[in-house]
């Protein structure tokens, strides 16, 4: 099983941080990777199971399902569906806690996956610095620092 | 029951800042209040169980017992037998986790305890500022003079 571990800091409080990223259906508006993005069945965003199925800038199509959402803890899980990534039993968890030191916010973004041992470097790559470390340098210029 | 939350971040790798933090019989290198610091019966600083007997600045000793530690988790919990202050039932923990850009850490530092409600707001500051606070800093401080 391979692991993707990826964290960073942010200039904000984490109330307002986590106010962009519970959204399960607003990656397209925070995430520089993410063209469109939809909830299907209409269900509501926050309604955990709910599946998102969302296009990246490069038309890649991906669903993705709602496995656990916290707004006391700050925290998000879901799972991929379906992608075109080639990875099998993939969960992600993207957390938010507060520095008190600074009303700045450490978050972190964790997944792990299996797929053939062949491509595991590469797509360790991709999804910790292309997508997660991505998703955390716009957060912080969005948020100025 | 009163609970401290305090967390920074130390620009410098986590295993540089575990390797300080995960000595319990080290404190008196890099927190301020403490000026000295044995382990009772010359136990080993990482047996769980083990009690350290602590000296403060002004001549207050603490007794403080390790509860558990995890060099994979790279966490610790402890609490306080004896002092000489109105702090009791006091259980704290200490968590490091890598910030992978820049390769920094992050320190959150929690405690629980009570205290009678006459002293508890004082307590509190005690804690949060002149302990978790003020380890913060000079932690920082420490792990500057090192790169340094």
């Amino acid at each position: 099983m391979a692991k993707v571990y990826t964290s960073s800091v942010v200039n904000a409080p984490a109330a307002k941080v986590w106010a962009r990223v519970r959204d399960f259906n607003g990656l397209p508006a925070w995430h520089p990777a993410i063209g469109e993005s939809r909830i299907e069945n209409g269900e509501p965003a926050d309604k955990v199971g709910c599946i998102r199925d969302f296009r990246l800038r490069n038309g890649d199509r991906i669903r993705e399902q709602l496995l656990g959402l916290s707004d006391y803890d700050m925290f998000c899980t879901y799972s991929i569906l379906e992608s075109p990534m080639g990875v099998e039993n993939y969960v992600a968890t993207l957390r938010l806690t507060p520095v008190t030191d600074g009303a700045r916010t450490f978050m972190e973004w964790t997944a792990e996956f299996d797929c053939a041992p062949e491509r595991e470097a590469e797509l360790v790559s991709n999804i910790g610095t292309g997508v997660f470390q991505g998703g955390f340098d716009a957060l912080k210029r969005q948020f100025g620092g | 029951m009163a609970r401290v939350v305090k967390s920074t971040i130390i620009d410098a790798p986590v295993d540089r800042v575990w390797a300080i933090l995960r000595d319990f019989n080290g404190f008196d290198r890099w927190l301020p209040p403490i000026k000295a610091s044995a382990i009772e019966r010359h136990l080993p600083a990482d047996l769980i169980g083990c009690v350290r007997r602590v000296q403060l600045q002004d001549g207050a000793e603490v007794r403080e017992q390790l509860l558990g530690l995890s060099d994979l988790e790279m966490t610790f919990s402890y609490c306080l037998l004896d002092t000489p202050i109105p702090l009791f039932n006091y259980v704290a923990h200490v968590r490091l986790l890598p910030v992978t850009d820049g390769n920094r850490t992050f320190w959150h530092w929690e405690a629980r305890f009570t205290a009678p409600a006459s002293a508890e707001a004082d307590m509190t500051h005690l804690v949060a500022e002149l302990i978790f606070q003020a380890g913060f800093e000079s932690m920082r401080n420490n792990c500057k003079a090192l790169a340094a």
